[in-house]
């Protein structure tokens, strides 16, 4: 199968301390491919990279057949409307309504005038069961109702690939399963491409099509949930069974 | 070559400012939004302040002339030429650089470690257009404003202290006649360029602010020294660029 996207040597480094060293990486167009690893591996650098909000050291990213880590600052636009990201923090803008912040990247991407990008909005906050909280400010709903109304920011552009950056992280069980079915649907009935960043074990072992299992700076496994689980490598089962003793190299601890 | 590097961010995000001037990059609303907040709420901050600073200035002044002279004649005549020329718009700037900027970093700053100015460029808006520009527009217009408020406060407020304390004759002392057009050109080009530095100073360290709210602590303080230092340097160079234009007759 050829790759859909796909990252090949990249190395990064912040202040001389390398997080990258050769990463390699495939995803396949239409798969859930979850990139998981301890804290400060590098996974959201990772996926920060394919859409320009940082640049790699060396190495090359492709998508779709274009190679994209080159790209200048005014030509990302339009791989921004292709690659859509929800980031760690839900970052819904304080000021704005949710229908607002909705509507902020329709009336940017797609000039869509005001009402009809408000309109817009309304849509995509119902395909995520937030549509009677339009008009109410990210600081009155919960954690997961921001998590959704972020999702619903990201997929208004209708993209081809959505990056997840732990997307269940601080959220109670049931809004994080309900998070993990609506990127399971993405993939299933839009046919979209999702990469996700998490630590979840059931989010994990529940959607993901594959995982990459990210360890000092490369990827050290590329599975399926359940091959991983079935993995003799003594560091892969030491993190997904989470002990805190083992071969794993975890800094800081 | 950090000190390279920033010089040279601060730089980009100078010409972007003005690009997205120039351009109409930012939003109407958002424009008025900040007219308001970096302008009227500042008027009462900017009416008190130049206002002690106003009495203490007269009164030190005339009491170094009951000592030497007793001849307040001149002091009212001077005091406004001094405000007009320096004193009102370098100090309603100084106080701005520590309200308005500080409130500037700490803004965009606190979006910086939370990723919107990440989830603004995956919108498609630029961050320097949505966040810096309207702030730069509003604070060249509204500190050429409270200049002039905080001017005349002040030398309102020194007139009332040379009445009450030394008696000088109001009449006197409300002396507009030592001002001439030169000084009022260069309250404008004062007020005006410190206006401009002040949001590009504190928008540049707010963008700069990395990690969780120690960063933002850290652009927060950065700006008030950044823009007050801007301010002071400003205003030697500017100062020095009138005298050198009028041949020292200021």
């Amino acid at each position: 199968m050829t790759a859909y996207l796909e990252f090949k040597g990249v190395e990064k480094a912040f202040s001389g301390k390398a997080v990258l060293k050769g990463m390699n990486l495939a995803v396949t167009k239409g798969e859930v491919m979850f990139i998981i690893g301890t804290s400060g591996v590098g996974k959201s650098v990772t996926i920060k990279h394919l859409i320009g909000l940082l640049r790699i050291d060396a190495g090359e990213i492709w998508f779709d057949g274009q190679r994209v880590d080159k790209l200048p600052e005014r030509k990302l636009a339009a791989l921004r409307k292709r690659i859509g990201m929800v980031f760690q923090s839900s970052t819904l803008f304080d000021s704005m309504t949710l229908a607002e912040n909705v509507a902020l990247p329709l009336r940017k991407h797609q000039r869509l005038g005001w009402d009809a990008s408000l309109d817009q909005a309304r849509v995509r906050l119902a395909q995520v069961y937030m549509a009677e909280y339009a008009d109410r400010y990210p600081a009155e709903l919960s954690d997961g109702m921001r998590k959704r109304a972020a999702i619903a920011r990201t997929l208004a552009l209708e993209p081809d690939v959505v990056l997840f950056d732990e997307p269940t992280t601080g959220l109670d069980p049931v809004s994080a399963r309900r998070i993990d079915r609506l990127i399971r649907e993405l993939a299933d009935k839009l046919g979209v491409t999702a990469i996700v960043v998490s630590h979840d074990p059931p989010s994990i072992f529940g959607i993901a099509d594959r995982v990459a299992f990210l360890y000092r700076g490369v990827v050290h496994v590329v599975a399926t949930p359940a091959e991983l689980r079935a993995s003799s490598d003594p560091i892969v089962q030491q993190f997904i069974r989470g002990q805190s003793s083992g071969p794993m190299e975890t800094p800081g601890f | 070559m950090k000190a390279l590097r920033a010089a040279r961010d601060l730089w980009i995000v100078y010409v972007s400012t003005i690009a997205g001037v120039l351009r109409r990059g930012g939003a109407r609303g958002e424009l008025v939004r900040q007219l308001h907040a970096i302008g009227n709420k500042s008027v009462l901050f900017i009416v008190v302040t130049l206002g002690f600073i106003g009495m203490v200035m007269a009164y030190e002044a005339c009491s170094q002339l009951s000592r030497i002279t007793g001849d307040y004649s001149q002091i009212g005549g001077q005091f406004i030429r001094l405000i007009v020329s320096d004193f009102g718009p370098t100090l309603t700037a100084l106080m701005l650089a520590t309200r308005v900027g500080a409130g500037i970093a700490a803004e965009i700053g606190s979006m910086k470690v939370t990723e919107q100015i990440d989830a603004l460029r995956m919108s498609g808006v630029q961050p320097i257009d949505y966040l810096i520009v309207p702030r730069f527009i509003a604070s060249v217009i509204m500190t050429l404003l409270l200049s002039v408020i905080g001017g005349l406060v002040m030398f309102g407020a020194g007139g009332l202290t040379a009445e009450h304390s030394f008696g000088v004759n109001p009449e006197i002392f409300y002396d507009f006649t030592q001002v001439r057009p030169r000084h009022l050109i260069l309250m404008c080009i004062k007020a005006l360029a410190y206006g401009a530095a002040i949001p590009i100073v504190a928008g540049f360290c707010g963008l700069r602010a990395r990690g969780s709210s120690e960063g933002v602590g850290w652009a927060t303080t950065a700006a008030v020294i950044g823009g007050s230092f801007a301010v002071i340097v400003l205003d030697f160079i500017i100062s020095a660029a009138a005298l050198f234009v009028t041949g020292g007759d200021l």
